[in-house]
């Protein structure tokens, strides 16, 4: 969680880690994940966001939130 | 009103292996409270920070350090004599056996430098860099120290291919069997001589800190990189700050238990939280400009600190990571005479 909260994030989801020097490019929902994280929305409230910000069913956010995190977990971001 | 400071640099070979004269000098130039005069010591008439005149004054071909230390000299008293030469920066590893030889000779005709002793180059020696990680608290891949064909062999079956094979001063080159190996292993003597290091590959990002120690145990000041685009020579091209906390620790540790005093340069591979340890390098790197684009010139400094001038205000040790490094190719076109001046006479310069 460090390193997220260290990610400098441009509104266009360029991400760069000042630490290692590794950059990413987040899409508008990955985008709204990272924020959500870096203010400390748990898991139900990023799925909520999402359902209320794009066109989801919840049952498919949700999934969306649990494959990011994972791929978030994958680059050692969490 | 600022005395003129005339500053001989070495390594102006600006070329796909570039030394780090260039960005050496350039830096000394950018500093606004240094009036200076660059005086390219090169090697080679086709260096081409000879014919870059809005960077480098005055240039001179020197004999190499290695073919003996007389002539070595000899020369650099006839480039002082001709210039007023106050200080030198030797940029390339070659070099520094001369310099830290002879500093208290040079400082007594008048040559400021600003090198490590021979003890502390010593301890961070490729043949030292176990216990160096160690104290660096950095891993190491596994490394053996070769002066022989048996011992190169025992090495790649103890280690396992792929391996690198490094040279003493120069150069590495990855190698997939024993044979390309052993090929590599006769390249690098025959150029660099011994010892001939074999280490493990390791996967991971290249992270490296540039510093100038104070000799005193700290530092005037250090700026990390990730590379983020290498040649096939593995020198940087496209590189960012960074600012990773586990390299800024090794890199002021390294400060206060050697009491280095000059430039150096951490060189690390980075996994995830594993940081290798590759090497030490006891000069500039060639990408120092970096650190003067950041708002750090350290060469600037070190010249500084030599010299006892006083550091200009907001000498700051911070810098932004997230800057980018672009190398770039450039090309100019000027008279045949430079290169001949340099072939007959070995100098080209305004100086009378």
């Amino acid at each position: 969680m460090q390193r997220l909260r260290s990610l400098a994030l441009n509104p266009d989801g360029f991400a760069f880690d000042p630490t290692t020097g590794e950059s990413f490019t987040l899409n508008a929902t990955g985008l709204a994940v990272v924020e959500g994280l870096r203010e400390g929305l748990a898991h139900e409230q990023l799925t909520a966001h999402l359902v209320e910000h794009f066109e989801v069913t919840p049952l498919d956010a949700s999934r969306d939130v649990d494959d990011f995190l994972d791929h978030l977990r994958s680059f050692r971001l969490l | 009103m600022k005395k003129q400071l005339t500053i001989g640099v070495s390594g102006i070979n600006a070329v796909d292996n570039p030394g780090p004269g260039i960005g050496v000098a350039r830096s000394l130039r950018e500093a606004q409270d240094l009036d200076v005069r660059i005086i390219g010591l090169s090697y080679d008439a086709m260096e081409p920070g000879i014919y870059m005149d809005w960077v480098v004054d005055d240039a001179f071909l020197l004999p190499y350090p290695s073919a003996g230390h007389d002539a070595y000299r000899e020369r650099l008293n006839y480039v002082q004599e001709k210039t007023g030469m106050d200080f030198i920066i030797p940029t390339l590893d070659t070099e520094m056996p001369f310099y830290m030889k002879y500093h208290r000779e040079l400082a007594a005709q008048g040559i400021g430098t600003f090198v490590p002793t021979p003890e502390q180059y010593r301890l961070r020696g490729k043949d030292r860099l176990g216990e160096l990680a160690k104290a660096l608290d950095l891993s190491l891949p596994r490394t053996e120290v070769v002066s022989s064909l048996e011992d190169l062999e025992r090495a790649v079956d103890d280690i396992g291919t792929p391996v690198m094979v490094k040279g003493a001063f120069y150069k590495a080159y990855k190698a997939y069997t024993g044979k390309e190996a052993v090929s590599h292993y006769n390249k690098l003597v025959a150029e660099w001589g011994y010892p001939i290091l074999v280490q493990e590959m390791v996967k991971g990002d290249e992270l490296n800190v540039v510093a100038v120690g104070n000799g005193e145990g700290s530092s005037l000041g250090r700026v990390g990189v990730k590379k983020m685009w290498i040649t096939e020579l593995g020198k940087i091209w496209t590189g960012v700050t960074i600012q990773h906390p586990a390299m800024m620790r090794a890199t002021d540790r390294f400060m206060e238990l050697y009491r280095w005093r000059g430039p150096m340069e951490l060189e690390c591979m980075v996994d995830g939280d594993t940081v290798y340890l590759v090497e030490i390098n006891p000069r500039f790197p060639a990408w120092t400009y970096l650190s003067t684009g950041v708002g750090v010139n350290l060469p600037a400094r070190m010249v500084r600190r030599a010299l006892g001038l006083p550091d200009p205000q907001g000498a700051s040790h911070d810098y932004d990571a997230g800057k980018l490094f672009v190398r770039y190719t450039y090309e100019l076109v000027t008279d045949m005479e430079r290169f001949q001046q340099m072939i007959t006479t070995g100098e080209r310069g305004d100086t009378p």
